[in-house]
C-alpha cells in the first residue's frame, strides 16, 4: 500500500512538472513577442496591407480595441494562461479563428511527418551500423563516412535533390506531395537522412565499445553467429544515446519541419508557425510552442519508458 | 534553419534548377507539352494552379489576397488591357458635370452565391465596409475623396466625392473593390475570412490551410466582366489553388505536369519555360521598387549627396546581370513603365556617371576619403544605413542586386550598410521612423498615377503620412499631384503626373531600381488564362482545356 501511495505521488509530481513547464513555455513565449520591437497593432496593419510603415493612433485605436490590446499587459497575460486551463489557446490574429482549430488542422500531417521521419532515421541507421560495424577498415570507413556526410547535409538541399530525382525524373513520387502515403515519403526521408547520420554516429561509438566487452566474446565462444551477436547483444547496449537523442529529436523535427513541408508543398504546423512569427501573431506562436513543448514532454516520459526496456539494469532497480 | 513560407531563394539554388532545366530535357516531352497537338475543345476538368504565397484571410488589402478575389468576387468596373474602362457589375455610368457624382446601372438580377441579390445597396453597403477597416488597401486608394455611396432604387448607385477623382473608375477596378454579400459579411470575420461570398465565376468549396483552395464553378454566374473572353459560367469545373511557395518545386510541378498554370516562374528556368510553355510577363503598375531615401537625417539630408548615390551606381546593368535580364531595369522612381502617365524622360536621368557622382560629393563637402576608401565629412564617414525587406520582396536575386551596387557605391566613396530585415521586423515597422534607416527600397502596386498621392503626400503633424517613406514633404509637388488627380480628362492628368515625376526625380527623393513584376506559365494545352490589366491576376474563368 505504500509503495502504491508513492507511485501516485510520484506520478502526480510528473504531471504537475509537466503542467508547470508548459505554462512556462507559454509565458516565455508570451512576453518574448511583447518584447520584440513594435507593437502588435502596427504588424496587424502592415500584414493587412504589404506595408512596413508607422499607422496613426486614430488608425490603431481600433485594432487595439478589437484585440483587447488596450487592456494592461497584466490583465491580458493572465487571461491568456487563465483560458490555457479552459483548453482556450486564444485567437488568432490574422485569421479571426481559435488557435486550437489553426493547430488542429495542421497537427495531425506534421505528426505523421515528425514520427515517420524519427522511425525512418533510425532504421537507416541502425542498417548502416549492422551492416559496416567494424567489418574491417574499407567498409567500416564507408560506413562512418556516410555517417558524416549525411549528418553534415542541409536539410532543403536534401529535399531539393530528392525532389528532382524521385519526383522530376523517375516520377516514383509526387511531386506536390500533399497529405498522400506517396506524397510523404520524401518528406520524410528529406528529414530523415541527416537525422540518421547523425544517430549513426553517436550509437557507431558505443557499438564499437560494446563489441570490445568480454561478455560478447563469452557470446561468440557459446557459438553465437556474428549476426545474432550483433543483434542480440552489441546493438540493445549501444543504442542508449541514440535513445536519449531521439527525444530531443522529435521535438527538433516538428519545429523543423517547415522546411520538408515548403519543398514538398506539405500543410504541417512548422509552415504555420513561421507564418505566424512573421505577423506577430503571438497566440499562435505561443500555442505551436505549447504544443512542441507538450510533445518533447511526452517524448522525454517515452525516453524514460525506453530505457527501462532496453536496458535491463533499469529494470531491476 | 527555418526559413519563411515566401522566401525565394532561386539563386542560390541555381545549380538544383539547372538540374532540373536539364533533366526537363532529357526526359524529352513532358505530358503535358505532348497533349498540346490536339486541339479538341473539352468542358469541365480542373486546373492545378502553383501560386506562391498563402494569405492569412482570403479578403483583404493584399495582393495575395486580391489574386483569389479577382476569381470569386466581381467588382463595379473593370480595366481593358488599353487602360479603359469597361462594364462589369455596372453596365453603364455617368459622372457629373463637377466631376464629384458618379450615377452606376447595375446589371439587373444578379444574385450572390448565398442566394442573396446583388442590388444597389449591397455595393453601397460594401463601399462603407471598406471604409470602416474592410479592406484598408480600398480605403487608401479612395481617401479622401469619398464621401457618400447610397442606393438610388435596386440597381442605381449613386457614389459622391469630396472633390473631382479622375482615376476613380481605375482605382475600383482593382481586386479589393470585389463586392461581397452583406448577408455573408454579418457573418463575421471568421466565417469571411476562409470564405468571403461573392457572386464571382467560382466559388470557395473548402480551403486546405497549408495546402491549396479549391474553387469549384459558380453554375448560375450572369455577371461577366466586358473584358471576359466568352460569356456564361467558368468553362472548367474547378481550380486547385495551390500554395507552392519553393520554386524548384513550383517549376517541377508544372514540368511534370502535376500543374497546369504555375506563378512566378523562376528566372534561371525562364528560358526553359519560354520553349516548353505559354509565357506571361505582367509588369506591375504603380510605385516600381525604388529607393525612398531619408531626407530629414543622416546623410540623405543634403540634395546633392542623393544625387550623387542616383549616379554612383550602374543600376541598369546590375538589374540585368542580377536577374537574367527577365526583369526591367526602372530609372523612374516615382511610377512604373506600366503606370498610365509614366513619363519615360525622367526616367533616363541619373545614368551611371560615377565622374559626376564624385563631382557632386567634393562639392558637398565630402572631400576626403579614409584609408578604407570611404569619404569623410568632418572626420564622418558617408555611411548608409540601407535596410530592406528580405525575402517578402527581395528575393535572392534582389540582395544580389544590391550588392553589386555596393560595390559600386563604394568606388565613389559611400559605405552602404546592407541590412536584411526580417519579415516580423518589417511588419512591425522596426524600419519606418526618420532614425532607423538611410535608405530603403519598397514598391507599391497601384493600376493608376494616384499612387503618387498615397505615397508622397505631404506628411503634417494632424495627417501624418507615414507612406511617405523619404519623408520628403513639398508643396509643390503636393499641388502638381492634386491637379493630376483632379484634372478634367486623362491628357491633363498626364501633364501633372508628369511635372510631378520630374520634381521627385530633379529632388532624387527615390532612387529607381526595376519593375515589380509577376509571370505565369501555362501548359500547352490549357487556354485562354489571361491576367487582368489592374494588378495582374490571373483569370480562370474562360480557361478551357484542349485535347
Amino acid at each position: 500500500m505504500k509503495t502504491q501511495a508513492r507511485t501516485a505521488r510520484r506520478f502526480l509530481v510528473k504531471i504537475v512538472t509537466a503542467v508547470g513547464v508548459l505554462v512556462a513555455a507559454a509565458s516565455v513565449t508570451f512576453f518574448a513577442q511583447l518584447m520584440v520591437p513594435g507593437d502588435r497593432a502596427t504588424a496587424i496593419l502592415n500584414e493587412q496591407t504589404g506595408r512596413a510603415q508607422r499607422w496613426t493612433p486614430a488608425q490603431l485605436a481600433p485594432v487595439n480595441h478589437r484585440f483587447g490590446f488596450d487592456r494592461p499587459l497584466i490583465v491580458q497575460y493572465v487571461s491568456y494562461v487563465g483560458g490555457l486551463f479552459r483548453g482556450n489557446l486564444g485567437t488568432s490574429y490574422t485569421q479571426y479563428k481559435p488557435v486550437t482549430q489553426v493547430i488542429a488542422a495542421q497537427l495531425l500531417p506534421s505528426l505523421v511527418l515528425t514520427v515517420g521521419a524519427l522511425i525512418a532515421a533510425w532504421v537507416l541507421a541502425l542498417a548502416v551500423i549492422l551492416l559496416t560495424g567494424r567489418r574491417g577498415r574499407f567498409v567500416t570507413s564507408l560506413g562512418s563516412t556516410w555517417e558524416a556526410l549525411t549528418a553534415s547535409l542541409p536539410t532543403y538541399w536534401v529535399g531539393v535533390v530528392l525532389l528532382v530525382v524521385f519526383a522530376v525524373e523517375f516520377r516514383i513520387f509526387p511531386v506536390i506531395g500533399g497529405t498522400s502515403v506517396m506524397g510523404t515519403v520524401l518528406p520524410v526521408l528529406t528529414l530523415a537522412i541527416p537525422l540518421a547520420g547523425f544517430l549513426g554516429q553517436v550509437t557507431r561509438d558505443e557499438f564499437d565499445k560494446v563489441l570490445e566487452q568480454p561478455f560478447i566474446t563469452t557470446a561468440r565462444t557459446r557459438g553465437m553467429s556474428e549476426t545474432a551477436v550483433r543483434l542480440k547483444h552489441a546493438l540493445r547496449h549501444s543504442v542508449l544515446p541514440a535513445i536519449t537523442l531521439s527525444g530531443w529529436a522529435l521535438g527538433a523535427l516538428l519545429s523543423g519541419a517547415v522546411i520538408a513541408e515548403n519543398v514538398f508543398g506539405r500543410p504541417g504546423i512548422g509552415q504555420v508557425l513561421v507564418t505566424a512569427v512573421n505577423t506577430r501573431d503571438v497566440p499562435t506562436v505561443s500555442g505551436i510552442v505549447l504544443v512542441v513543448a507538450g510533445v518533447y514532454v511526452v517524448a522525454n516520459l517515452l525516453v524514460d519508458l525506453a530505457y527501462a526496456l532496453v536496458d535491463p539494469r533499469l529494470g531491476a532497480s | 534553419m527555418t526559413r519563411p513560407r515566401n522566401l525565394r531563394l532561386p539563386a542560390s539554388i541555381a545549380g538544383v534548377a539547372g538540374l532540373l532545366a536539364l533533366s526537363a530535357l532529357t526526359s524529352g516531352c513532358s505530358p503535358s507539352a505532348s497533349a498540346a497537338s490536339g486541339d479538341t475543345r473539352v468542358k469541365g476538368g480542373t486546373i492545378v494552379y502553383g501560386h506562391e504565397q498563402e494569405p492569412p484571410c482570403l479578403f483583404g488589402g493584399w495582393l495575395q489576397q486580391a489574386y483569389i478575389d479577382r476569381n470569386i468576387l466581381d467588382s463595379i468596373v473593370t480595366e481593358a488591357n488599353d487602360g479603359s474602362i469597361k462594364p462589369w457589375l455596372a453596365t453603364s455610368w455617368t459622372v457629373s458635370g463637377n466631376g464629384q457624382v458618379y450615377t452606376f446601372t447595375l446589371k439587373p438580377g444578379v444574385k450572390f452565391t448565398d442566394g442573396t441579390p446583388l442590388d444597389a445597396q449591397a455595393v453601397a453597403d460594401n463601399f462603407y465596409y471598406w471604409e470602416k477597416g474592410g479592406n484598408s488597401t480600398a480605403k487608401v486608394s479612395m481617401d479622401p475623396y469619398f464621401k457618400s455611396a447610397k442606393a438610388l432604387d435596386a440597381t442605381h448607385l449613386q457614389v459622391t466625392l469630396t472633390k473631382p477623382y479622375l482615376p476613380f473608375l481605375t482605382m475600383i477596378s482593382q481586386a479589393y473593390f470585389g463586392i461581397q454579400s452583406p448577408t455573408a459579411l454579418k457573418r463575421g470575420a471568421k466565417a469571411n475570412c476562409d470564405d468571403p461570398i461573392g457572386s464571382g465565376a467560382f466559388k470557395v468549396k473548402v480551403w486546405k490551410h497549408g495546402q491549396e483552395v479549391i474553387l469549384v464553378r459558380n453554375p448560375n454566374y450572369t455577371s461577366w466582366p466586358a473584358t471576359a473572353l466568352h460569356k456564361g459560367p467558368a468553362i472548367v469545373n474547378e481550380v486547385d489553388w495551390k500554395f507552392l511557395s519553393d520554386p524548384v518545386e513550383r517549376y517541377a510541378a508544372l514540368t511534370t505536369g502535376a500543374a497546369n498554370v504555375i506563378y512566378d516562374i523562376p528566372t534561371v528556368d525562364w528560358k526553359n519555360a519560354e520553349a516548353n510553355y505559354q509565357v506571361t510577363q505582367y509588369i506591375t503598375p504603380g510605385k516600381p521598387v525604388s529607393v525612398y531615401m531619408n531626407t530629414i537625417n543622416g546623410v540623405f539630408r543634403d540634395k546633392l549627396v542623393r544625387q550623387a548615390f542616383a549616379y554612383g551606381a550602374n543600376r541598369k546593368a546590375a538589374a540585368q546581370a542580377a536577374f537574367h535580364g527577365v526583369i526591367p531595369y526602372e530609372g523612374n522612381p516615382s511610377v512604373s513603365r506600366a503606370t498610365p502617365g509614366y513619363d519615360a524622360a525622367v526616367a533616363s536621368a541619373y545614368a551611371y556617371n560615377p565622374a559626376e557622382a564624385n563631382h557632386l560629393l567634393d562639392q558637398a563637402g565630402w572631400t576626403k576619403r579614409n584609408s578604407a576608401g570611404y569619404r569623410i565629412k568632418n572626420s564622418k564617414e558617408l555611411d548608409v544605413m540601407f535596410a530592406y525587406p528580405a525575402g517578402s520582396v527581395f528575393t535572392s536575386e534582389g540582395a544580389t542586386l544590391l550588392q553589386i551596387l555596393q560595390q559600386q557605391w563604394k568606388q565613389v566613396g559611400f559605405n552602404v550598410k546592407l541590412i536584411p530585415e526580417t519579415q516580423a521586423e518589417t511588419f512591425a515597422g522596426k524600419f519606418s521612423t526618420p532614425t532607423s534607416y538611410d535608405a530603403q527600397p519598397w514598391y507599391w502596386t497601384s493600376p493608376s498615377a494616384a499612387i503618387l498621392w498615397i505615397v508622397w503626400r505631404p506628411s503634417t503633424k494632424a495627417n501624418p503620412n507615414y507612406s511617405n517613406s523619404s519623408f520628403y514633404n513639398n508643396e509643390k509637388l503636393s499641388t502638381l499631384i492634386q491637379h493630376g488627380n483632379s484634372a478634367a480628362t486623362a491628357g491633363a492628368a498626364a501633364r501633372f503626373y508628369g511635372q510631378a515625376q520630374q520634381i521627385l526625380q530633379d529632388n532624387a527623393a527615390a532612387v529607381g531600381l526595376y519593375d515589380q513584376t509577376s509571370s505565369i506559365a501555362v501548359a500547352k494545352n490549357l487556354h485562354d488564362v489571361w491576367l487582368e490589366k489592374s494588378q495582374g491576376e490571373p483569370v480562370f474563368e474562360d480557361a478551357y482545356f484542349t485535347r
